[in-house]
């Protein structure tokens, strides 16, 4: 796929954090409305690559491209975030001292500026969104609780919706699984695949459940670098693959 | 419009201090002015002053909730705002002085007569007219406080980092202000004040007018501290303060929220610095001390931060104890000070409005969920 | 003349070793020589002094010396001569080879030897040839360093037969000076005097300097060309030498900062707490320092000079342990939350303060140099300072020291490990709370020694402490967090940069713009100098 066609597009990246070398050329291109699954072990160089998409890492080298023209590498978070990539952390990060009301009304797109949201009066519209996400990611009778308050699973939801909420081009999750029972699990599994049907979704994960959940195009980083690429039985069966999990 | 912003978050906590404050602005110097001096009833002339103080400590501690407590900045230099606003002040108070210093000179104030200058400097052209200098209590501050936040900001200097800098930053404008050569009379700053709009700054009537203003200005604050706190844009703020890297993800530019909140807090402590000046007759480099400015938080914590409310009551509670103590048992008050931040950091992390409610909320048996329905409350920032 | 009287002095007190050894005979063959003194006009005293001179006895000098002065009288009735010193309403007669006390006089029954200015002169002269040819080199150097003062034009001739016969290279170097520093006040010829530049030049401080300015002024030619370009030469030198002394000015504050910044870089850099009290462990240590002076000055004054050396382990262990208390009483319930610790240490930094206020009273307390920590030295244009240098020496060591405990023994192994992975450590079998209680000691205890050091060359008050803590942060924060090396670099980088700034903007102005050059540091690099750049970690 070409650089103007793709809607990510990651060509030969590199990043080092004193002589350790956390991306080593990596290349990776995301088509408009393709779901795709990252695994590999730890190390691999996956929270790195959403740390370099999302402008908190700069690279070294290469050439990362959002839409095919624009270049993230000259662009901070806040506005990479306005251009369209959303993104979930690994731990659940949610405004803990907001209620879940707030963490939503705050993640919704709006004018970012100091001033209008000085000046913000919440419309109708927004009230509904708001509804809607609240009942997407069942929190709708916890709307005024504090997210401190939440559950770890209803935190992951809820950084979800807040991602939903800032409804972008792309999302970017980071292990949406870690610390959920299966049952949670399976459900999350089936949330992600409703929102790809509208999104662009990069998910990392470890739990092969999950990755086989999804069904879709698996991508195996190991040591900052693409090892395989295909469907997952396709990557499990890729004896370098199964080298790196078992350490062999 | 801005009337409705102003008002449109009023809560009974808020309502009451309002209420109260109101009250102490007609009631202080109607005492003081109406009621003969015998009655039991009247505050005398030095009271109004002391509490007159008092109110402008508290505009400073407001000032400074307003970024710790809302967006996680320890300020420990904003002493430098309130006293750039001060020196603002005193320019204008000084040049009111006119032909009666002790050289005569109708416009070089004594300093500069003393220290053989021929020329008023500059940055001292305009100060005779207080629009011009009730303009610099804002700008002077505003400017600094731009300059200085566009920096550390824009490279994301925080937490202890930036603590230590704006100590630094209140430390080198201390040395500064010491030079006799940068114009604001070096060591002995800027007194000797006559008259202030035409009034004689010594009068009873002027320290009432005094009191009521700064009691008008704390008001006033507070309205615009609490507008900006429960507006969309406070929520960004405790969003910053809670988690500030998952605000920019969210496409929030923080340096931006970070520079408003900041620039308008040194504002406010420039109109409090430029109220404090006319009531105590001096100013001086010694307000830049980092000490003071130390003690500043020390005030909003104590009555607990992020409530505003809060920072009101501790400002005046502590000074009330210090000016009692440094009266009667002046060996104590640094051990009570000092004995005050580790006690409070230590026990009363939400200050003694976090303890009210604690106390009120176990008293009505409700459980603390509700405390929610107040939205922003004071959470550690770390 | 006062040159001449404190090199005399000088002399008298070298001779009065050496003089023991010349034998009493030797003495008493000069004593007619020195009685013929008594007789004879002017001319006949101008030879008389002449044959003293070449006795090249150093017993001569004081007798010349008073000669010059006017003290010596001779005895009417015996013609015999006397060095004298008015005592009531006479005279006391002092022997002028032995010094022996030899009596009284009225003054009726003694005469002055008259001197006039030609007379002056040659005594002048002879004293300078008697004193460049004593067997004594240093006297002899103090004598050439007389005449390069004076500027005599008169001593060229015996610094000439001086130069001939000196076999020490130090010295025959000063008498060439000072023979170049008479060439030049005398009509001498060209090349003479071109020489005589040269050998100024070559010298190349203050001294030869004003003496080669005042020279150009009235010079011509290529006398003038000459005198020029020595100067021009001089300057460079001397502006070579101006930044070596800024330089170690520089490092001396630097080491000053040093000892102030190591202590926090522990508490602060590795452990992550805010001390704002840690100014106060300095203040205390310089105050256990007082208190060891006292305790010796009472009842052991003989120790004094170890005064200091008790004060180090004694200071160590009270810092240390007022540090443990604070940690195991405030700081442990605080841990993770920076800027809360920073407020209750402040408080406590109050509460010290306040309690050696009272205990000691608001004043400065006087705290003495040990006899090995006063006077100077010179190395070259440089003048260096005993205690400054023993407190740089005292820094580095104390630096070496830490890195030695941090890096080498299981102490240091413990505390990397707690301070990188508290649970894993814990999970070890690492007793995480005692480590951090011993740590913060460690840091306190430095603190503590940084105050004895400093009680050296600072006011020994309650405020002692706040001086140090904002500029110990900039340095800890400058060099970055956690690295001690850049602890070091900026310590000593702050204080050059201070020293070479001072000249050109004022003490003040010049630690202002150190303040804002770190605040602009910080922008670019916010995590110090020698900042560990690592993995992005979580929001």
């Amino acid at each position: 796929m070409t650089r103007q066609s793709s809607l990510l597009y990651l060509d030969g990246v590199s990043v080092s954090f004193d002589g350790f070398k956390a991306l080593n050329e990596l290349s990776l291109v995301i088509a408009p409305g393709e779901m795709r699954a990252i695994i590999g072990p730890n190390g691999a160089g996956k929270t790195t690559m959403m740390d370099v998409i999302t402008g908190k890492t700069k690279p070294d080298s290469g050439e990362v491209y959002f839409n095919g023209v624009v270049d993230l590498t000259g662009e901070d978070e806040a506005s990479i975030a306005e251009l369209g990539i959303g993104r979930k952390f690994q731990k659940p990060t949610v405004f803990e001292s907001h209620t879940v009301w707030d963490n939503l009304e705050l993640a919704l797109k709006a004018p970012r500026g100091p001033f209008s949201t000085l000046f913000h009066i919440i419309s109708g519209g927004e009230k509904t969104r708001i509804e809607e996400l609240l009942a997407l990611i069942r929190l709708s009778d916890k709307r005024n609780e504090l997210a401190a308050n939440l559950s770890h699973g209803q935190k992951q939801w809820l950084e979800i919706g807040m991602l939903l909420a800032q409804d972008p081009k792309l999302l970017l999750v980071d292990e949406p699984a870690a610390g959920m029972t299966d049952a949670e699990t399976m459900e999350t599994a089936e949330l992600l695949k409703d929102i790809a049907r509208t999104h662009s979704v990069v998910v990392v994960e470890h739990d092969m459940h999950f990755i086989r959940a999804l069904g879709v195009k698996v991508t195996c980083l190991a040591e900052g670098s693409v090892l395989a690429e295909g469907s997952l039985d396709h990557v499990s069966a890729n004896e370098r693959v199964v080298e790196v999990y078992l350490g062999r | 419009m801005m009337t409705s912003f102003l008002f449109r978050t009023l809560d009974a906590r808020a309502g009451i201090f309002i209420g109260l404050m109101l009250a102490a602005i007609i009631l202080v110097p109607a005492l003081n002015l109406l009621v003969p001096e015998g009655s039991t009833f009247h505050v005398p002339t030095y009271a109004v002053t002391l509490m007159g103080k008092y109110l402008t400590y508290a505009l400073l501690a407001l000032s400074v909730d307003l970024v710790w407590g809302y967006c996680g900045i320890l300020s420990l230099g904003h002493g430098a705002f309130f006293a750039l606003g001060g020196y603002a002040m005193g320019m204008y108070l000084m040049r009111q002085i006119g032909t009666r210093g002790v050289y005569g000179d109708p416009i070089l104030p004594d300093f500069m007569v003393f220290l053989n200058w021929k020329e008023l400097p500059w940055y001292w052209y305009g100060f005779d007219m207080f629009p011009f200098a009730a303009l610099i209590v804002l700008l002077a501050p505003g400017i600094l406080a731009f300059v200085f936040g566009w920096f550390a900001f824009r490279s994301r200097v925080t937490g202890v980092y930036l603590s230590i800098i704006t100590q630094a930053l209140t430390y080198a404008l201390l040395l500064a202000f010491f030079r006799n050569d940068m114009g604001f009379g070096g060591n002995n700053g800027l007194t000797d004040f006559k008259d202030i709009l035409g009034f004689d700054i010594q009068a009873g009537t002027t320290r009432a007018g005094l009191f009521a203003a700064s009691g008008l200005a704390l008001v006033v604050c507070f309205l615009i501290c609490r507008a900006v706190t429960r507006s969309k844009l406070g929520k960004v703020l405790v969003a910053v303060r809670d988690a500030e890297s998952r605000t920019r993800f969210l496409g929030y530019r923080v340096e931006h929220y970070k520079l408003f909140v900041w620039t308008l807090s040194a504002m406010m402590a420039g109109i409090a610095g430029a109220l404090y000046v006319p009531q105590v007759g001096i100013i001086n480099p010694g307000e830049f001390a980092p000490a003071n400015s130390i003690e500043v938080v020390i005030w909003v914590a104590v009555g607990g931060r992020g409530t505003l409310v809060g920072a009101v009551l501790g400002a005046i509670l502590v000074n009330f104890s210090k000016t009692w103590f440094t009266a009667a048992l002046p060996e104590i008050w640094l051990f009570a000070l000092g004995g005050l931040f580790v006690v409070v950091t230590l026990f009363l992390p939400k200050g003694l409005l976090g303890l009210m409610d604690k106390g009120w909320s176990a008293l009505r048996r409700r459980p603390a969920k509700d405390t929610a329905a107040h939205g922003a409350e004071p959470q550690p920032a770390e | 003349m006062s040159f001449l009287k404190s090199f005399l002095l000088l002399l008298c007190l070298l001779t009065g070793f050496s003089g023991a050894v010349i034998a009493q005979e030797d003495l008493e063959s000069l004593r007619p020589l020195v009685n013929a003194l008594a007789e004879g006009k002017f001319k006949e005293t101008e030879q008389q002094v002449a044959d003293l001179a070449a006795t090249g006895n150093p017993a001569v000098a004081p007798l010349l010396e008073a000669l010059g002065n006017g003290d010596l009288q001779f005895r009417k009735s015996d013609k015999a001569v006397f060095i004298t010193r008015s005592a009531g309403k006479g005279y006391q007669l002092i022997d002028p080879l032995t010094h022996e006390v030899a009596g009284e006089a009225s003054r009726s029954e003694v005469t002055k030897i008259k001197v006039n200015n030609g007379l002056r002169r040659s005594i002048r002269a002879a004293l300078g040839s008697l004193t460049l040819m004593a067997k004594d080199p240093d006297v002899r150097k103090t004598a050439a360093a007389a005449i390069f003062k004076a500027k005599d034009p008169e001593a060229i001739e015996s610094l000439d037969t001086a130069i001939a016969k000196e076999s020490d290279d130090d010295v025959r170097l000063v008498m060439e000076q000072a023979r170049a520093a008479a060439v030049l006040n005398s009509d001498g010829g060209d090349a003479d005097r071109l020489e005589a530049i040269d050998v100024l030049a070559s010298m190349g401080n203050r001294d030869a300097l004003s003496l080669l300015t005042g020279f150009a002024a009235s010079a011509e030619g290529e006398q003038k060309a000459a005198a020029d370009k020595a100067i021009t030469r001089i300057n460079k030198s001397l502006a070579l030498w101006g930044n070596a002394q800024n330089i170690w000015y520089g490092v001396s504050l630097g080491s000053v900062l040093l000892l102030a910044a190591i202590g926090l870089a522990i508490t602060f850099g590795v452990m992550g707490v805010i001390n704002m009290a840690h100014g106060e462990m300095v203040m205390i240590g310089a105050y256990v320092t007082f208190m060891v002076q006292e305790m010796i000055r009472s009842s052991a004054p003989w120790l004094f000079d170890y005064s200091l050396l008790i004060a180090l382990p004694l200071a160590f262990v009270i810092s240390g342990g007022i540090g443990m208390a604070i940690e195991r009483g405030v700081i442990r319930w605080l841990y993770g939350r920076p800027l809360e610790t920073l407020l209750a240490t402040w408080g406590i930094s109050l509460m010290l303060q306040q309690a050696v206020r009272s205990i000691f009273g608001p004043t400065n307390q006087e705290v003495g140099n040990p006899s090995w920590m006063s006077g100077a030295f010179e190395l070259g244009q440089l003048t260096i300072t005993y205690n400054r240098m023993w407190i740089i020496v005292f820094a580095l060591l104390v630096f070496a020291g830490l890195m030695l405990v941090l890096k080498k023994t299981p102490f240091g192994l413990f505390t990397r490990a707690v301070t990188q992975n508290r649970r894993m450590a814990a999970s070890m079998g690492i007793r995480t709370p005692w480590i951090d209680a011993l740590t913060f000691g460690l840091g306190s205890g430095i603190a503590g020694i940084a105050g004895v050091a400093l009680s050296q060359i600072d006011n020994v008050s309650p405020n002692l402490g706040q001086g140090y803590i904002i500029d110990s942060f900039m340095v800890v924060v400058f060099g970055g967090v956690g690295n001690l090396w850049g602890t070091l670099v900026g310590a000593m980088t702050l204080g050059v940069v201070n020293k070479f700034l001072e000249p050109y903007a004022g003490a003040v102005l010049g630690k202002i713009l150190v303040l804002v050059f770190i605040i602009l540091f910080i922008q670019k690099r916010p995590r110090g100098l020698f900042a560990l750049k690592g993995r992005a970690v979580e929001a």
